[in-house]
C-alpha cells in the first residue's frame, strides 16, 4: 500500500502538466469544434522553440516562456487564418485533414531540422527531490508543472470569464450567427481563440521538455494525452480539464506500477475507452 | 453522349489492368517492384475510401489490421512451419475477427468521436505487441516459410489484392448495399428515412475493408520478411491512406488509383529522404483541400462530367 503512494502523488503532479497539455485542445474543440490533430506536434514545436534559444542564448529554459509564448501565439494565430478557417462549415473531414497535413509537414520539418535525436531541456531541477517520508519523495521538476498547470488553468477561467475577447470568444462559440448579429468578426474571434490555445501549448511544450526527453515524433505520443484529458474532462471545461488531468495520469501511473512501465499508456488509453463508452460527453459536461 | 464512347471507356481500364498484369513480362525488376507497391496502396486507398467515401467513417484503425495479418503470418510461419498463403488469410480472417469485436464499441460513437476510439484500438495493439514476449517484443520478428515466394509470385498477389480491390468495390457499389452506400453518402438522415439499414451496411463496408487491409498489409510484410510493431501499427498507414483518397478524390473509383498512383511515385522518387516526400504529400493533401476539396478525379468528374469506372451505368 505504501508502495502505492508514490505512484499516486506523482500522477497527482503529473495531471497539472497533463492538463495543460490538453487545455489547449479542449478549448479549440469547444469553441472552434476542431479536432486538432496538430496539437501534440505544435507542442513539440514549443519545444523545440525553447531548445534552440537555450542553446543560442544560453539562457535558463524557464525564461525562454517569455519568448516562446509570444511566438506560438504568433503561430496558432496564422494557423487558424490562412489554413483552418478557410475550410471551417464544409463539413467534418476537410479541417480534419488540413489539420493531419499540418502535423506531418510539422514533425518531418522538426526531423529534417533537427535529426532524430533524443533532446532534453536541463535544468538543475531534473535531479532534484523533496523527501517527505523515508519511502516518499516529490520530484521537484513534477511540483514545478503541477503549479505552473493550475495557474494556467486559473489564468484562462479567468480571461474567458471576464475579459471582453474572453466573452466575445465564448459568444462566438455558443451561436455563431448571432455572435455576427452583434458585431463580432467569428473568423477573426477563432484566429485568437488558437493564438490562446497555442500560448498554453508552447507552456505545455517547455514543461515537457524540462520534464522529459523529447524528439520529433513525441508529439503524437502526447496528442493521445490530450485527447484523453479533454474528453475526460468535457469540452472547454477548465476545471474538467485539471480533474480530467489527474485521474489520467493517476491511472496511468498506477497502471504501470501494477502491470509495469510498458503497460503505461495502455491503462490510459483503456480509461479512455470506458469514458467514451459510458459518457461520451465527458465526466464534467460541456463548457 | 454516344453509346459508343461509354463502350469505348471500357478499354482505358482494360489497357492498363494489361499493362499492370504483364509488367513482370516487359519491366524490369524496379518496375515490377514499383507496380507491386502501386497495387498494394491501390488496395489500401480503395479500402479506406469505402470507409470515408460512402459510409462517412474516419476509421484510423487500418493499422491494427495490417500489423495483426503481419504478426500472423510471423508467428505462423516461423513458429509452426504453416505455408505462406494459408497464414495470409488465417491473418485476414483475424482482422476480420478483430473488427468484430471493435464493432462492439466503436459505432456507440459518431463524428470526429470514430476517428479517436479507433485510433484508441490501433494504438493499444501497437503497445500490446510491444511489451509481449511471444511476439517478441518490439525488436519485430521475420517472416520465415520453408519455401519463399518469388518476387514474381508476390507481385501476382499484390497484383490479385489491388486489382481485385478496385473490381470488388465497384460491384459492391453497383449492388444494392452500394444503392443504400451512395444514399448514405449524400445524406445519412434521409437514406435511414427512405428504408437503408444504415448500420448494417456500415458494419459490412468496416468488415469488408479490413479483411482488404489486412491481406494488403500480409502481402507487404512477405514482402519486407521483416516486422516490427512500431511500424505495422503505425499511424502513419492511415495518414498515407488519407492522403492518397483525398489527394486523389473522396468517394470516386478513380480517385484512389490516380492518389496510390502519386504517393508511390513520389515516395519511390524521394526513397532516400523518406521525411521529404512525406511532407510534400502533407503540403499537397492541405493545397488540394483548400483549392479543390473534391480531389483531382471528383473536381475532373464534376466539371467535365468524365468517368470511366461510373457505379451508374446500365
Amino acid at each position: 500500500m505504501v508502495d502505492l503512494l508514490q505512484p499516486i502523488l506523482n500522477g497527482i503532479l503529473l495531471g497539472g502538466l497533463y492538463a495543460v497539455i490538453a487545455i489547449g485542445l479542449s478549448t479549440i474543440m469547444g469553441i472552434v469544434k476542431i479536432m486538432n490533430f496538430a496539437h501534440g506536434d505544435l507542442m513539440i514545436l514549443g519545444s523545440y522553440l525553447s531548445l534552440v534559444l537555450v542553446s543560442w542564448l544560453g539562457a535558463n529554459p524557464f525564461l525562454t516562456l517569455l519568448a516562446v509564448i509570444p511566438m506560438m501565439y504568433i503561430v496558432g494565430f496564422s494557423i487558424q487564418s490562412f489554413l483552418l478557417n478557410r475550410v471551417l462549415g464544409k463539413g467534418l473531414d476537410p479541417p480534419l485533414i488540413a489539420a493531419f497535413g499540418l502535423s506531418i509537414i510539422l514533425q518531418n520539418s522538426l526531423l529534417l531540422i533537427f535529426t532524430p535525436d533524443a533532446r532534453t531541456l536541463m535544468t538543475a531541477l531534473n535531479v532534484m527531490k523533496i523527501p517527505l517520508t523515508d519511502y516518499l519523495n516529490i520530484p521537484a521538476n513534477y511540483l514545478l508543472d503541477f503549479l505552473i498547470g493550475i495557474g494556467v488553468i486559473f489564468c484562462l477561467y479567468y480571461f474567458f470569464q471576464n475579459s471582453y475577447l474572453g466573452r466575445a470568444i465564448r459568444a462566438a462559440s455558443d451561436d455563431e450567427g448571432a455572435a455576427q448579429l452583434m458585431g463580432i468578426n467569428t473568423k477573426n474571434i477563432y484566429a485568437k481563440a488558437m493564438g490562446i490555445a497555442m500560448m498554453t501549448a508552447g507552456i505545455a511544450g517547455v514543461l515537457v521538455g524540462m520534464t522529459f526527453t523529447f524528439y520529433p515524433h513525441t508529439g503524437s505520443q502526447f496528442l493521445f494525452i490530450a485527447f484523453g484529458v479533454a474528453i475526460i474532462g468535457g469540452l472547454g471545461s477548465m476545471k474538467g480539464t485539471l480533474a480530467a488531468g489527474i485521474i489520467l495520469a493517476v491511472s496511468q501511473l498506477v497502471g504501470a506500477h501494477f502491470l509495469g512501465p510498458g503497460y503505461q499508456m495502455v491503462s490510459g488509453h483503456v480509461v479512455l475507452l470506458i469514458v467514451l463508452l459510458v459518457k461520451p460527453q465527458g465526466i464534467f459536461g460541456t463548457v | 453522349m454516344g453509346e459508343k464512347i461509354y463502350k469505348a471507356r471500357l478499354y482505358v481500364p482494360g489497357i492498363l489492368v494489361l499493362a499492370l498484369g504483364t509488367a513482370p513480362v516487359w519491366g524490369s525488376e524496379y518496375v515490377v517492384f514499383f507496380c507491386l507497391l502501386f497495387c498494394l496502396y491501390l488496395a489500401l486507398s480503395q479500402s479506406w475510401n469505402l470507409l470515408i467515401g460512402y459510409s462517412g467513417l474516419f476509421s484510423l484503425a487500418q493499422p491494427a489490421f495490417i500489423g495483426l495479418t503481419g504478426y500472423t503470418m510471423a508467428v505462423l510461419t516461423s513458429y509452426y512451419g504453416v505455408n505462406l498463403w494459408v497464414s495470409l488469410l488465417l491473418g485476414g480472417l483475424l482482422s476480420v475477427l478483430f473488427a468484430l469485436f471493435m464493432s462492439l464499441f466503436i459505432f456507440r460513437v459518431r463524428g470526429i468521436y470514430f476517428g479517436i476510439i479507433t485510433l484508441l484500438f490501433a494504438d493499444a495493439l501497437l503497445l500490446l505487441f510491444g511489451n509481449w514476449e511471444y511476439v517478441k517484443y518490439s525488436q519485430g520478428m521475420f517472416i520465415k516459410p520453408v519455401h519463399p515466394p518469388s518476387i514474381t509470385v508476390i507481385f501476382y498477389m499484390a497484383f490479385v489484392v489491388g486489382v481485385g480491390s478496385v473490381a470488388l468495390i465497384y460491384a459492391i457499389l453497383r449492388s444494392k448495399l452500394g444503392l443504400g452506400l451512395m444514399a448514405m453518402r449524400d445524406d445519412e438522415e434521409v437514406a435511414n428515412t427512405t428504408g437503408v439499414e444504415v448500420f448494417r451496411c456500415k458494419l459490412y463496408c468496416f468488415l469488408i475493408s479490413a479483411f482488404i487491409t489486412g491481406l494488403t498489409g500480409g502481402i507487404y510484410y512477405t514482402f519486407q520478411i521483416f516486422i516490427m510493431p512500431q511500424e505495422a501499427f503505425s499511424v502513419s498507414w492511415s495518414i498515407k491512406m488519407i492522403f492518397m483518397v483525398i489527394i486523389g478524390g473522396i468517394g470516386t473509383i478513380e480517385g484512389p488509383i490516380l492518389g496510390a498512383f502519386i504517393h508511390v511515385l513520389l515516395s519511390q522518387w524521394l526513397a532516400e529522404y523518406f521525411s521529404v516526400s512525406m511532407l510534400i504529400l502533407g503540403a499537397i493533401a492541405i493545397v488540394v483541400i483548400l483549392v479543390a476539396p473534391k480531389g483531382i478525379m471528383g473536381t475532373i468528374q464534376e466539371k467535365l462530367g468524365f468517368e470511366i469506372l461510373s457505379p451508374r451505368w446500365k
